[in-house]
């Protein structure tokens, strides 16, 4: 199981991916976005799954990062979920 | 997973609120170190978009501020070209935050000054503004959304800090060309180079650390993360510890506080329509200086919403009024019928908003 940070261009974005990542059963919350990753004041979603599971995300998806277990951000190339 | 405290915002209080006590000691209206709204209605008047005498001067912390952030951004590779998330929608809301924060008198970063000065009124205000800003989350949870934004050319970027500098060098080169107050609050600053120094100081931490009331409130409501929040805070505690080693302390009170009014049901209406607005648009008065200066588009047509709500404030006379004691003659201020009539046009025209742009059916975020 790997831990997932989706950041969003927009709020509602977080919103409907998180509901959505939520009712496919996995482990998800909405945050503000770490600051170093962005100097917006967004949100996000932290969530585990096996994959990263771009299916389940809104179009307003704005990138994928992998948190390593040293609380890393690594950044997954993320091809136009919608 | 622990919520950390981030030090930069906490370090961002403190110079702010050490910075806002400078300011006042230098000269600026007292309780009014900073204040995004009246600085920028100052510079409305100033540069003859109203002609309210006493509300005139160009405050050179407002162009400190994007400056500063503009600094910060780029040396830190952050400056992006970004902008097309409903700017004209912005530029109403920005007037009609200016409106509120005018009624109250004060936008929510002089609201927590005037707390730390004792004051009262800014406490009603403070429950307005969260007020406002639970209006906001309840939409906001909803679906709503000014859609997302895109990169765009540098020039967008650049205009809102092109404006500043403009202003800065005008106002060195040619100042006759503007109109500075002989009385009232705008006849009260802070020596130019002072002013100028610590708000590119304050705007710098500020792009760094992102603090925001509104992101602050919003944040702990919504995730219970009080990081933005703590930057508040403290600066509570600063402004509130630098007026009793100032002397300038004398107890909390409603009464005849600078340039305040006691009216309580408008001091909270009118930060419920800040609070209300700045959650639509994403960030507070403050946030959108620092956002404009970081390349916003999006945040600099908001700007220059609320530099024309400031010019409709007083030529329309729906600011509030400050209480004050002449010659013995004491005057309880407030906020007459046409502030009260704009509040309540606000309300109505941020609920048509903030019910046009519900982007996702109720499916797709319960």
């Amino acid at each position: 199981m790997n831990c997932y940070l989706a950041t969003f261009h927009t709020h509602v974005g977080a919103l409907v991916s998180n509901r959505s990542l939520g009712t496919a059963g996995l482990k998800t919350r909405m945050m503000p976005v770490p600051r170093k990753l962005s100097s917006s004041c967004g949100t996000c979603v932290r969530y585990e799954a096996d994959q990263p599971r771009l299916d389940l995300m809104d179009p307003d998806l704005e990138a994928v990062y992998i948190i390593s277990d040293d609380g890393r951000y690594d950044r997954i190339d993320v091809t136009d979920p919608s | 997973m622990t919520k950390k405290i981030n030090w930069l915002v906490l370090v961002t209080g403190l110079l702010t609120g050490a910075a806002a006590i400078l300011l006042t000691a230098f000269g600026n209206p007292a309780n009014m170190g900073f204040c995004i709204a009246c600085f920028l209605r100052d510079i409305a008047g100033a540069v003859k978009l109203h002609s309210a005498p006493v509300v005139q001067y160009l405050r050179p912390e407002i162009i400190g501020l994007v400056l500063g952030s503009t600094i910060m951004a780029v040396a830190t590779g952050e400056f992006k070209a970004r902008a097309g998330s409903s700017p004209a929608t912005r530029f109403i809301l920005g007037g009609f935050v200016m409106i509120g924060a005018l009624v109250f008198l004060g936008c929510p970063l002089r609201m927590v000054i005037r707390m730390g000065g004792g004051d009262l009124n800014a406490f009603v205000g403070l429950a307005g503004f969260f007020l406002g800003i639970l209006i906001g989350i309840f939409f906001l949870k909803r679906g709503f959304s000014l859609k997302r934004s895109y990169e765009v050319a540098k020039s967008e970027a650049a205009a809102l800090p092109g404006i500043m500098i403009a202003l800065l060098v005008l106002l060195i080169a040619v100042p006759s060309i503007f109109i500075f107050s002989e009385s009232g609050p705008g006849s009260k600053h802070a020596p130019l180079l002072i002013s100028l120094a610590a708000a590119l100081v304050i705007g710098g931490v500020a792009q760094k650390s992102r603090m925001c009331m509104v992101g602050g409130l919003r944040d702990a409501v919504m995730f219970r993360d009080f990081n933005l929040l703590s930057g508040f805070a403290v600066l509570f505690v600063t402004v509130l510890l630098g007026n009793i080693i100032l002397g300038k302390f004398s107890g909390f009170s409603t009464y005849l506080q600078p340039i305040a009014h006691a009216s309580q049901l408008w001091n909270l209406l009118g930060m419920v329509l800040v609070g209300w607005g700045s959650v639509l648009l994403g960030g507070c008065p403050l946030r959108q200086l620092i956002l404009a200066g970081e390349g916003s588009g999006d945040s600099a047509v908001t700007v220059l919403g609320m530099i024309v709500g400031a010019a409709i404030a007083h030529n329309w006379g729906t600011a509030g009024s400050a209480a004050s004691l002449t010659d013995g003659v004491y005057s309880a201020g407030g906020v007459g019928t046409h502030g009260k009539v704009a509040v309540i046009i606000g309300f109505a025209v941020l609920l048509i908003i903030s019910v046009i742009n519900i982007q996702r059916s109720k499916k797709e975020v319960k």
